[in-house]
């Protein structure tokens, strides 16, 4: 049992407790005070009352009083139960293609996470190519952005960590002291984050925006149009990446001969590649192939279900295995927002908040796209990506419509930067794996942070700018 | 010329725990017969536990009379009303493994001492402290350990009979790193699930400070390390156990630590007066209260067969000593509510009398209500609520 007693002043404590009842109150009220409000002109009482479900799990989401999935489900209850959807409606919302896709990646992810097979190739590319300092930062750096374009970038943080944590051991780099050992760990967390966005897999957050997407407008985004649309983005940011990190952190070591040792004896002990690891290669390169080419046909929900089940019938994991990788909460709190997001949409609110509040400054198509991808990446320091995605998306593609843009281009100008975090610890699971192996300082990360943050937007704009009207890609419909 | 303490119960606590007490009257005979001593209470509802059967009680000047339907104290010159406490009934009980419930507890006033295992590792090192072979009836190699559902039926005969309000679990030194308090885990756990009341706990200090929180957050609403003798020489020699494996500077540092996580008056420490020079004691005072830690005064009274004989100081030196502590305590503003009305010691509240005069106030007397001790559990479990962080709090 780990005991703490808090010996702060009682009156203190007991204030502070009294603040979340008094937060609770305080919500209620103004959930009441907005669905009971004389209704705006040009507002139905349906987008009046989504509004009020909006503001409460817009306060829920910002806050993390309750966890991110606890507040999907007051929007889950909230939404019928004030008449914005039918209960049908609601609930089948939950039944969203993103949400099983969502749910496909995380098992595929995991059966590769079990049958060892991407700590294998983590441990390979690093033990080939690590043979100098720059070159093993580099190779962790690549990797970690690699391995993201394919799985969650929490999973491969979380895989990476203890490998690059022996390294450091193996090194006798000092935490907080050494530059080489900053820069192995910003190598991992950064190489997560950049490589996060690059496809679908990288996390949950694309999916989630392109079912917002898909509810509302009808329209959607296929699996390589968004790889191509990115994948200039997360090159320029790598090289940016390892630029900026080798000019704050001026490499401190002369060999890498005993990290070299750690990574031969971790990869002894893996001994050969088994069946599993081959099989669930096998899998997943199919897998990739089916998103490519069926995505648009079949459903990228659907090619991911039909791997899981081929996992299943190939008994290459059991389900013990495979449950312990899929979060629960997660896709919880994407169903949830997707029920907002139309809800927004159907009952006419998302249009009317545009209109109303946004449409004096966001007067031309770059604009639009400019501001929100500004409040996206700047947002997603400070909250989860999906929530960031879950507030800023029903209203940005309302706006869309009002200025004839591509409401897909909107989305990208949300979902891409939600998953730029590069600043706090609290931003991403990767950076607080970084910051928890004591390396890397939080005034570190948020020094380095800002700066990528601020090239990834512009880096981003300009992508948006000159480079996407070459793939046939544009602001305007 | 002595002087005449029968108008001052606290004075007269202290001179009585000294002397002891004559006994004439065959049925005060019979009653304070097999006991350590005979408990009276005083008047101002001040009780007390005199020797009567050592030796030295021959020459006290008190003796115990009939008088009318009750009894009087007197020293030849004058005398004072008093009432004999009645025996415990539950002494008189056993648990349903056939245990007499005196075995394991034992009441001196509004508290009820509970002692899961009378063992203590100091005597199977030979190196016990040398007051205890029989001052505080320590059977320190005796290996007994009684069961949890043995201590709860001797707590739940206790708070039914209403005869104790804090039950004071106590326990012997075990080459343990944390002090006792994993020994005394489950029985704490069990008695603050089964019932309202407060827990106080004797033990030797920890090696880590986590162990004192951890004994708060398990629910004790008191915790006492004794360090016995203030002075290092006489503390290395008197107690050589404790100076060996655990020292004066650790007991200290647990003190000091248990006054920042425990309630206000709720962290004591005995200091036995009569072991070292009056000034040592009072030096003694001083630094604990200066920690916020409430120093308790137990009477040394040497008897036939102990390893220590020291003469006893007597009551006109002993007496500066208890006023020094009431002041101390004072100065430092530290609660005198919870050491109270207990029969073995004098507390800082009956010597109040003796610095300030007047009896007690209102708010003592709300304190040794029903009403007072179902506050005192109410306030002190709800501290608990709030102090003790839940580790289990899961993160979003």
């Amino acid at each position: 049992m780990s005991v703490e007693i808090d010996t702060r002043p009682l009156w203190l404590i007991l204030s502070l407790k009294a603040l979340r009842p008094a937060f609770f109150i305080a919500l209620a009220l103004l959930f009441w005070f907005l669905a009971t409000m004389p209704t705006p002109e040009g507002l139905s009482i349906e987008g009046q009352r989504a509004i009020a479900v909006f503001a409460v799990c817009l306060i829920l989401w910002v806050s993390n009083m309750v966890p991110l999935a606890i507040t999907s489900l007051f929007a889950i209850v909230l939404v019928p139960l004030f008449g914005v959807l039918s209960k049908k409606d609601t609930y089948a919302l939950f039944g969203n293609e993103a949400v099983f896709f969502i749910l496909g990646a995380f098992m595929l992810a995991g059966a590769i996470m079990h049958s060892g097979l991407s700590n294998r190739i983590a441990l390979n590319i690093m033990e080939r190519f690590g043979d100098s300092p720059r070159k093993l930062l580099l190779s962790i750096f690549l990797l970690a952005a690699v391995l993201s374009f394919f799985m969650s970038e929490h999973a491969v943080a979380a895989m990476l960590f203890p490998i690059v944590f022996d390294i450091s051991k193996g090194l006798n780099l000092r935490p907080g002291k050494s530059n080489y050992g900053k820069l192995l760990f910003f190598a991992l967390a950064w190489g997560c984050v950049i490589g996060g966005v690059g496809t679908f897999l990288g996390g949950a957050r694309v999916p989630l925006a392109i079912g917002i997407l898909k509810e509302t407008t009808g329209r959607t985004i296929e699996f390589l149009d968004y790889t191509v649309a990115v994948l200039p983005l997360v090159v320029i940011m790598l090289l940016v990446g390892y630029f900026l990190l080798t000019r704050f952190f001026p490499i401190d070591v002369e060999g890498v001969e005993s990290a070299h040792q750690v990574l031969v004896k971790r990869l002894k002990g893996l001994g050969k590649m088994s069946y599993d690891e081959y099989a669930v290669g096998a899998v997943l390169g199919v897998t990739i192939l089916g998103w490519i080419f069926l995505g648009k046909q079949a459903g990228l929900a659907t090619v991911a279900l039909v791997a899981v089940v081929v996992l299943f019938v190939l008994k290459l994991v059991r389900w013990k295995d495979i449950e312990e990788y899929v979060n629960w909460g997660i896709i919880l709190m994407y169903g949830g927002a997707i029920i907002l997001g139309t809800a927004l949409d159907k009952s006419g609110a998302a249009a009317w908040m545009v209109n109303s509040a946004l449409s004096g400054w966001a007067t031309t198509p770059w604009t639009v796209f400019a501001v929100f991808s500004l409040l996206s990446i700047f947002l997603t320091e400070a909250m989860s990506n999906a929530a960031v995605i879950a507030i800023l998306l029903p209203v940005s593609v309302g706006m869309a419509d009002s200025l004839s843009m591509d409401p897909a281009i909107v989305t990208y100008s949300i979902a891409v930067p939600a998953g730029l975090a590069f600043m706090f610890p609290m931003s991403t699971p990767a950076n607080a794996i970084a910051v928890s192996s004591h390396y890397i300082s939080v005034k570190d990360m948020a020094k380095g942070g800002f700066i990528m943050c601020i090239t990834a937007w512009v880096v981003f704009n300009l992508v948006a700018a000159f480079y996407w009207p070459l793939i046939g890609m544009g602001y305007t419909k | 010329m002595k002087k005449n303490y029968l108008n001052t119960p606290g004075a007269l606590k202290i001179d009585l725990m000294l002397r002891g007490i004559r006994i004439d009257d065959p049925v005060v005979k019979a009653w304070a017969c097999g006991s350590s001593g005979i408990d009276i209470m005083l008047p101002q509802n001040t009780p007390v536990n005199i020797p009567c059967s050592e030796e030295f009680t021959g020459s006290s000047p008190y003796i115990i009379k009939k008088k009318g339907s009750g009894y009087a104290i007197t020293d030849g010159k004058g005398e004072v009303g008093v009432s004999l406490l009645e025996r415990p009934a539950f002494y008189n009980k056993k648990t349903s493994t056939g245990v007499h419930f005196s075995n394991i507890g034992a009441s001196h006033g509004s508290y009820t001492v509970i002692t899961p295992s009378p063992r203590c590792d100091f005597f199977n090192r030979s190196i016990e402290c040398k007051y205890c072979a029989g001052n505080f009836d320590i059977k320190g190699r005796d290996n007994t350990v009684y069961s949890v559902e043995e201590v709860i039926e001797t707590v739940e005969a206790v708070l039914k009979e209403k005869s104790s309000g804090v039950i004071y679990f106590s326990i012997g030194f075990s080459d343990t790193d944390d002090g006792g308090i994993e020994f005394l885990k489950p029985y704490i756990k069990a008695v603050k699930k089964q019932f309202n009341c407060l827990v106080a706990v004797e033990a030797l200090p920890p090696k880590e400070n986590h162990w004192i929180e951890e004994t708060y957050a398990l629910g004790a609403d008191s915790v006492l390390y004794n360090l016995e003798i203030f002075d290092k020489e006489l503390f290395e020699l008197i107690c050589p156990g404790r100076a060996q494996l655990i020292g004066q500077k650790r007991y200290m540092e647990a003190l000091a630590h248990a006054a920042k996580i425990f309630p206000n008056g709720t962290v004591a420490s005995h200091l036995i007066v009569g072991l070292e020079p009056p000034g040592s004691t009072c030096q003694g005072i001083d630094f604990l209260t200066e920690m916020g830690v409430v120093p308790i005064l137990p009477i040394y009274r040497p008897s036939k067969g102990r390893a220590l004989r020291i003469e006893p100081l007597n009551t006109e030196i002993i007496i500066p000593v208890y006023k020094h502590l009431y002041g101390a305590l004072k100065k430092k503003g530290i609660s005198l509510n919870w050491v109270r009305d207990i029969s073995m010691v004098t507390t800082p509240l009956e010597v109040r009398e003796l610095v300030e005069g007047g009896g007690k106030t209102i708010a003592e007397s709300f304190y040794n209500s029903k009403l007072g001790r179902k506050t005192a559990w109410g306030l002190s479990t709800l501290r608990r609520k709030l102090r003790v962080k839940d580790s289990k709090d899961e993160g979003h």
